[in-house]
């Protein structure tokens, strides 16, 4: 430990600090996943320049960035509203599943000849439906029997994984592609429920969703009574009680609105980027990355959209990084530099919160243990 | 200042030199100068906020000061943490204990004791515990579960651990805040043998009687820096007030009382059931008139938050029904009953009546039914004009009241509950409004508490603070566990009477053992 050195609690926390926190988390896990690149044997800052070169210079990386950003912006949102509030909703993953496949469902059952507006509203209002319905669960449990939502939610991500798999690979269902018996996949959607994509790219609809989404809750949270109840039942319970605002009521239209981002998310999935319900290119931890991009943002709904295009970003360059000739990247560089931005962005918490102040008089000494106020005093133990 | 040297040939048992500490823009002690004597009893009295904790803080390992030194028996001494300071024979009681509530009172005394084996034997640790009770007269079972105890029984475990682990400098941390007055008494019967047992004891108060009582010396405090120290036999407790504050104040007489009116809130046979055998309340009668005050006394934890709860409408009777101004609020919850007119200053301030990482302006607008789209321009103008009205000192509506002091966070809670502007609010809880606050503060809640009674509100005030009590009243009921089982005018009330009764002895019955 940093011997001479202690944290003191921040009174008043300065913008700033808002800001170089989550800039230093993804400093401090690039230094991390330079470590891990060395020890492999490549060059950590050639690495690092062919994803910066891959996905956010190239025409076709930048398409791809934000076609991955799109989903990203929706689950970091998704995260993003529940955590705020201290309603930890983990089922993003589970919520996006069926919410993509509610809006394969209904754009199948909608069949083709309906009008391409009234096609790409039924799939994502279906979505939006799947992912509520799914958190509806977690939800009711938590507001009604104080069931810990985070392993209500966690849990049914795997009943979702299941139900998935179930529909494209176990059985016969109007969801699966009836012209592949021997290679089961996804039935394609029609054309109608597909969304627009811009001119030549992959960009699709779901990137508009997810920018309006993030704008429309921002202005929900901080400018209408609904926002008010929310930031004072998330900032104190009992505060809430007080007021008279209904916990039950903030906390089942908090996590059903978490879901219905997830479940948006999982709708663009379908119409926007595989045209089909696919197992496989669904099941991209899309919902667990929608946490790291919310703590990234702070749970700052604005602020997820530049994260979403930044962690978009470091996801895609895997691949094409695997690609790579001459070199041997692993495909799991991406997939370690998000986990470790997360625990940074995490840990960054800290000092939000505390200051690291040097101490004054502090002869540095043997075993002298870092004291951390708590904001109360310590306690003896 | 007078400086008197008491100066016994021994050095003091601990001494502070020229501590300074420093926090983010205060400056909360500016050199001080602190000198314990063993066998004194020395009151450490200010205002909160005068930097008495911080120094209690430096004094017993918490902080380190910026500048300065501390002397134990002469030698510098530099401590490390609060267990170096333990080690060293510096132990404190804090105002807010730490104790195990499940553990017994020798588990609990034997926690984070590193001289015991890891297979400690509990008739060792309860011999000990024995031994230091019947030595300084403080009653303790070592074999009880500590949630079970009274208040007053747990701060005695808090001395009794400090002791056992050797302290011979003992601060004592507002020690009689929750306390009744016999065992307020019994406490300063306490700390007299422990210092004629030759140890040093402090005693951080603000409340001046107390310190007169049982002090040897007393040190005064203000804005962080010692402003007197003085015998405690040549001063008086207009001088000390002086000192303290800075100016002369008047925090003795209960305004005039005005000619109490009709009833505005009136209780009838309320029941409210007890939650895991806790919190019950039995048959409460009350009524509240208009211009009065009437005072709500009891030791913490008979009932008096569930008896506000149950006024404000966040919890419905069992039985019984809730009328303001001839209007049955029963159970219709908290939004319909502050419409009928009452106005909820909880005990609990930041937390439950304000939510404290929001603004002053959105906290300013916590209770009042909002529009679905916000009025921004309406909160900060609204904000900015109670900033001004109430002296609420802040960076701007825009602060999170975290950020601010205890006195001005109370002035926001006030400002939003005690506002009579439209006429509606005509009865008032308020639940230990001047807890915790400086003088300044303190005066400043009960102008305002009195200016609302001449207004023609009926206050209902419940404090576990005797003091405050009395010296808001204009009756005072006692409840004790969960009954109304006093009820007196405030003038001329007998102390020991309401002490008595606080303590479940039923005046009117054959006398019952209490806990005292």
């Amino acid at each position: 430990m940093m011997r001479g050195w202690q944290l003191e609690p921040r009174r008043d926390v300065q913008p700033g600090v808002l800001l170089v926190v989550p800039v230093l988390s993804v400093l401090a896990a690039l230094v991390v996943g330079a470590v891990f690149l060395s020890a492999i044997g490549l060059a950590p800052v050639a690495v690092y320049r062919e994803i910066l070169r891959v996905s956010y210079t190239t025409g076709y990386g930048i398409a791809d960035t934000l076609v991955a950003a799109s989903a990203l912006i929706l689950t970091g949102l998704a995260a993003g509203i529940a955590f705020r509030f201290k309603l930890y909703n983990i089922g993003g993953e589970g919520q996006l599943y069926v919410g993509a496949i509610a809006a394969a469902g209904a754009a199948l059952w909608l069949g083709e000849g309906a009008s391409p507006a009234l096609a790409i509203a039924v799939v994502i209002v279906a979505g939006a439906a799947g992912g509520m319905i799914w958190v509806a669960i977690p939800a009711l449990a938590r507001a009604y029997l104080n069931t810990s939502e985070i392993i209500t939610s966690l849990l049914l991500n795997y009943v979702a994984l299941s139900l998935l798999q179930y529909l494209i690979f176990g059985a016969n269902t109007p969801w699966r592609d009836p012209n592949s018996p021997t290679f089961p996949r996804g039935a394609p959607i029609p054309a109608e429920a597909v969304f627009p994509r811009w001119a030549t790219t992959r960009v699709h609809l779901g990137l508009v969703v997810a920018v309006v989404a993030a704008v429309l809750i921002a202005v929900v949270i901080s400018r209408t009574r609904w926002g008010f109840h929310w930031r004072i039942f998330g900032d104190s319970p009992e505060a809430a009680r007080y007021a008279g605002i209904s916990s039950r009521q903030v906390i089942v239209v908090v996590l059903l609105l978490s879901g219905a981002l997830a479940g948006l998310a999982g709708a663009g999935e379908v119409a926007g980027r595989a045209g089909r319900l696919d197992p496989n290119g669904l099941v991209l931890n899309l919902g667990y990355n929608g946490i790291i991009v919310a703590a990234l943002a702070r749970y700052n709904p604005l602020a997820v959209i530049p994260v979403g295009v930044l962690l978009g970003g470091i996801l895609n360059a895997g691949p094409a990084l695997q690609s790579l000739p001459g070199q041997n990247v692993p495909v799991a560089i991406s997939t370690t530099l998000t986990g470790a931005i997360l625990i940074f962005a995490l840990a960054g918490e800290l000092f939000v919160r505390y200051r690291p102040t040097r101490r004054p008089d502090a002869p540095p000494s043997d075993g002298d243990p870092v004291s951390v106020g708590t904001g109360d005093e310590g306690g003896r133990a | 200042m007078t400086d008197p040297d008491p100066s016994p040939s021994a050095p003091p048992a601990l001494e502070a030199v020229g501590i300074t500490k420093v926090f983010p823009g205060v400056v909360a002690n500016d050199a001080v100068d602190l000198t314990l004597h063993r066998g004194e009893v020395h009151a450490l009295l200010g205002e909160n906020g005068a930097g008495k904790s911080t120094l209690a803080s430096v004094l017993t390992g918490l902080y380190r000061p910026d500048g300065g030194e501390l002397r134990r028996d002469g030698q510098p001494l530099t401590l490390r943490s609060p267990r170096d300071g333990l080690e060293r024979g510096i132990g404190i009681v804090h105002q807010h204990f730490r104790l195990v509530q499940r553990f017994t009172v020798a588990e609990n005394i034997a926690l984070g004791d590193g001289r015991l084996p890891w297979r400690w034997r509990r008739s060792v640790v309860a011999d000990a515990v024995r031994k230091l009770s019947e030595r300084y007269h403080l009653p303790v079972d070592p074999g009880a579960v500590v949630g079970d105890l009274s208040v007053g029984e747990q701060q005695r475990i808090e001395i009794v651990k400090a002791l056992y682990r050797g302290a011979d400098v003992l601060l004592l941390d507002e020690p009689t805040a929750v306390l009744t007055p016999q065992e307020a008494d019994a406490l300063f019967a306490t700390v007299r043998a422990m210092a004629a047992d030759g140890k040093a004891i402090v005693f951080i108060s603000h409340k001046l009687r107390e310190v007169m009582a049982v002090s040897d010396r007393v040190t005064v405090m203000r804005d962080g820096a010692v402003v007197g120290s003085l015998h405690a036999a040549n001063t008086d407790p207009a001088e000390l007030a002086e000192l303290m504050v800075g100016r002369q104040v008047d925090l003795s007489a209960r305004k005039a009382r005005g000619e109490a009116g009709r009833a505005v809130l009136s209780l009838r046979g309320v029941d409210l059931d007890a939650v895991d055998g806790r919190g019950g309340l039995h048959g409460i009668d009350l009524e509240v008139r208009a211009g009065e005050i009437l005072g709500v006394a009891g030791v913490a934890g008979n009932g008096q938050r569930e008896l506000a709860e149950t006024v404000a409408g966040l919890r419905a009777p069992t039985r019984g029904s809730i009328h303001v101004h001839h209007r049955d609020v029963t159970g219709t919850g908290p939004a319909a009953t502050r419409v009928a007119g009452i106005g909820y200053v909880p005990e609990d301030r930041l937390g439950t009546g304000l939510a404290p990482g929001l603004s002053v302006a959105d906290n300013l607008r916590l209770t009042s039914k909002q529009p679905l789209w916000l009025d921004r321009r309406g909160a900060t103008e609204t904000a900015t004009a109670t900033i001004t009205e109430f002296d609420v000192r802040t960076t701007g509506p825009g602060a999170a009241v975290r950020t601010m002091s205890g006195g001005n966070a109370q002035k926001v809670l006030l400002a939003r509950e005690l506002d009579t502007r439209d006429g509606a609010v005509t009865a008032l809880i308020v639940a230990a409004p001047t807890r915790g606050l400086d003088v300044g503060a303190t005066e400043f809640v009960r102008d305002l508490l009195h200016q609302r009674r001449s207004e023609g509100c009926g206050i209902l005030l419940i404090s576990e603070d005797l003091d405050e009590v009395q010296a808001l009243s204009d009756r005072i009921v006692v409840l004790s566990e969960g009954r109304i089982v006093l009820e007196r005018d405030a003038d001329g009330v007998d102390v020991t009477e309401l002490g008595l009764a606080m303590l479940g002895h039923d005046p009117d019955g054959p006398a019952e053992g209490g806990t005292s």
